[in-house]
């Protein structure tokens, strides 16, 4: 009882410094928020990583704490996820990854110059403001045209002012967080099961503070199974393709919706928990191919979403929950070194892994019936 | 009067003036008049579907289609300006095939196409949106399709008469067809 009426206000004291640390980030050329410009990110980086890394494992350890108190119904998760998306919302969205400033811009050129993101890059709009901090601003849109769509709200919200568009643009993805963590709670109705998700520390920094649109994505692939086990096939399949027009990864979960079909075709009752199980193995198995070409730490709330509804698949969720302390690490060669190549990828690669293989040794070494094959 | 005269056209004045002609005629050739003696570093696309071809009825509603999914101002540019190319490719090589008519018809909708994108450009203009990157593609693009139809005009007759089969001979005014696609071009440099 003591330790779950410090747990809150200390959480709430460690996302504050959290937010403030995120500012040291900040980006030169963002002129709208030039008066909080430091450099100290840059000028300082063996002592920014070395926060970033116990930043990282504080974070982890009040998952577990928070995990126990809500497993013992001591710390109700509302609470907790409620607070955390009020502390984060203010954090400086392009700590880890410059996305959000691309997810503005390119909603500027659809909805502010009415040009056609697929057609017209970024840098063609010669003068723009914007174009000083946004990345791949050389390229057409990079997203699928839900997303696109998604983004005219903060656009309109902002009005033209680039720090409420942000803001907006962060407000949009923490709503669709909020909408996971309930559907999550209503699929499963557990409360466990969704903070194993919502208080993921991969998933609050990925989705709260970097504002990737994954959670957007996840959220509709999510719902699409969970109408289509309501029966109402109509929803079903529009949040799938909504989904879908978002990253095109969830494309992947296509067989677990034959697999469905041909279920209900053949009048067999089907095992939800199974169905969402191999969504699972599905969308770690694109994420882990996403390995040939990036490993983004985002890309790892493609599977954990639905490790969450089965955690009982141990394997499964140990392997989630060490890669998401993997790649959260993996951030720290680059904040160390500035670069992304050479011993940094080296190293970036082996913080990504290393924990999962430390986390799966130590989950089989604990099952003793795994021992008599060895 | 007689004497001064004389003294001008004196040998050493002569080679003199030989030098001023030549110096004026150079900095002519490469300032004065860019548009003949610069050639355009602007690509200009592969041929696409030909008139006769299976594809080219459809390739004709694609355009159509594409048009709409070309929306906004610089849309609108980029994409009269890349029909414009493709059609001044499709009348190069119908002219060098001696397709006259199916090259006269290319050309006229290369040059609409090409107005088409300097309206588009000044519409975007009225939007304050800032242009000047697109003024130059389009002064490079005017450039090359000048070259391009330079080119051609040199081996190409002035005039044809056009007889296909079952149909009224046609006169097609070639030269003056080019000249024309020229002087649209030379418009915006």
């Amino acid at each position: 009882m003591k330790l779950s009426f410090l747990l809150l206000p200390a959480y709430a004291l460690f996302l504050i410094l959290f937010t403030v640390f995120s500012y040291l980030y900040l980006d030169k050329n963002l002129i709208f928020l030039a008066n909080f410009y430091t450099g100290f990110s840059t000028t300082n980086r063996i002592l920014v990583s070395l926060l970033f890394f116990l930043l990282v494992v504080i974070f982890f350890f009040f998952y577990y704490f928070f995990l126990r108190q809500i497993k013992k119904g001591s710390i109700k998760l509302k609470n907790v996820v409620l607070l955390t998306c009020l502390i984060l919302f203010f954090s400086y969205p392009a700590m880890l990854s410059y996305d959000i400033f691309n997810y503005v811009t390119t909603a500027k050129v659809a909805f502010t110059y009415h040009e056609n993101p697929y057609i017209i890059k970024p840098n063609e709009l010669t003068g723009d403001k914007n174009l000083l901090f946004t990345r791949a601003s050389n390229k057409t849109a990079l997203y699928g045209p839900s997303w696109i769509i998604a983004t005219g709200i903060p656009n309109l919200l902002g009005g033209g002012n680039f720090i409420v568009t942000l803001f907006s643009q962060k407000l949009l993805v923490l709503v669709f967080y909020l909408c996971t963590s309930f559907l999550i709670l209503k699929i499963t109705k557990s409360p466990l099961y969704s903070a194993i998700f919502s208080l993921n520390p991969l998933v609050i920094i990925e989705t709260l503070v970097s504002g990737h649109n994954d959670i957007f994505m996840m959220f509709f692939a999510l719902l699409s199974l969970f109408l289509i086990s309501q029966r109402k096939l109509g929803g079903g399949l529009f949040s799938g393709f909504i989904s879908i027009f978002v990253k095109y990864s969830t494309l992947f979960l296509v067989p677990v919706l034959i697999e469905v079909f041909v279920n209900r075709y053949r009048k067999k009752e089907i095992n939800w928990g199974k169905i969402y199980y191999h969504s699972a193995l599905l969308m770690f198995a694109i994420f882990l191919l996403s390995f040939f070409r990036e490993m983004y730490p985002w890309y790892a709330i493609w599977f954990l979403i639905f490790v969450s509804i089965v955690p009982n698949r141990r394997i499964l969720t140990y392997t989630g929950l060490g890669f998401s302390f993997g790649l959260l690490l993996s951030y720290i060669p680059y904040m160390y070194s500035g670069d992304y190549f050479g011993n940094s990828l080296i190293a970036k690669n082996i913080l990504i892994f290393l924990p999962v293989i430390v986390v799966l040794v130590l989950e089989l070494k604990g099952r003793p019936w795994l021992r008599k094959f060895s | 009067m007689l004497k001064e005269i004389k003294v001008l056209i004196r040998p050493e004045y002569v080679k003199k003036y030989l030098l001023c002609i030549a110096i004026v005629t150079i900095f002519m050739v490469n300032f004065v008049s860019p548009v003949f003696a610069q050639s355009s570093s602007y690509v200009l696309p592969y041929p696409s579907f030909m008139p006769g071809s299976t594809f080219y009825r459809p390739h004709l509603l694609w355009e159509v289609i594409s048009k709409y999914f070309y929306f906004g101002s610089l849309g609108q540019f980029k994409y009269n300006l890349g029909e414009s190319d493709k059609y001044i490719v499709e009348a190069k090589t119908l002219y060098e095939y001696g397709q006259y008519m199916y090259a006269s018809n290319s050309l006229n909708k290369s040059n609409e196409f090409f107005k088409n994108s300097l309206d588009s450009l000044n519409n975007a203009q009225k939007e304050n949106k800032d242009v000047s990157l697109q003024r130059e593609l389009l002064k490079g693009a005017a450039l090359k399709h000048i070259e391009v139809l330079e080119k051609s005009e040199s081996f190409l007759p002035e005039v044809v008469v056009w007889s296909p089969e079952k149909v009224k001979p046609k006169t097609i005014y070639i030269k003056k067809d080019i000249d024309e696609a020229m002087s649209i071009r030379r418009k915006i440099l």
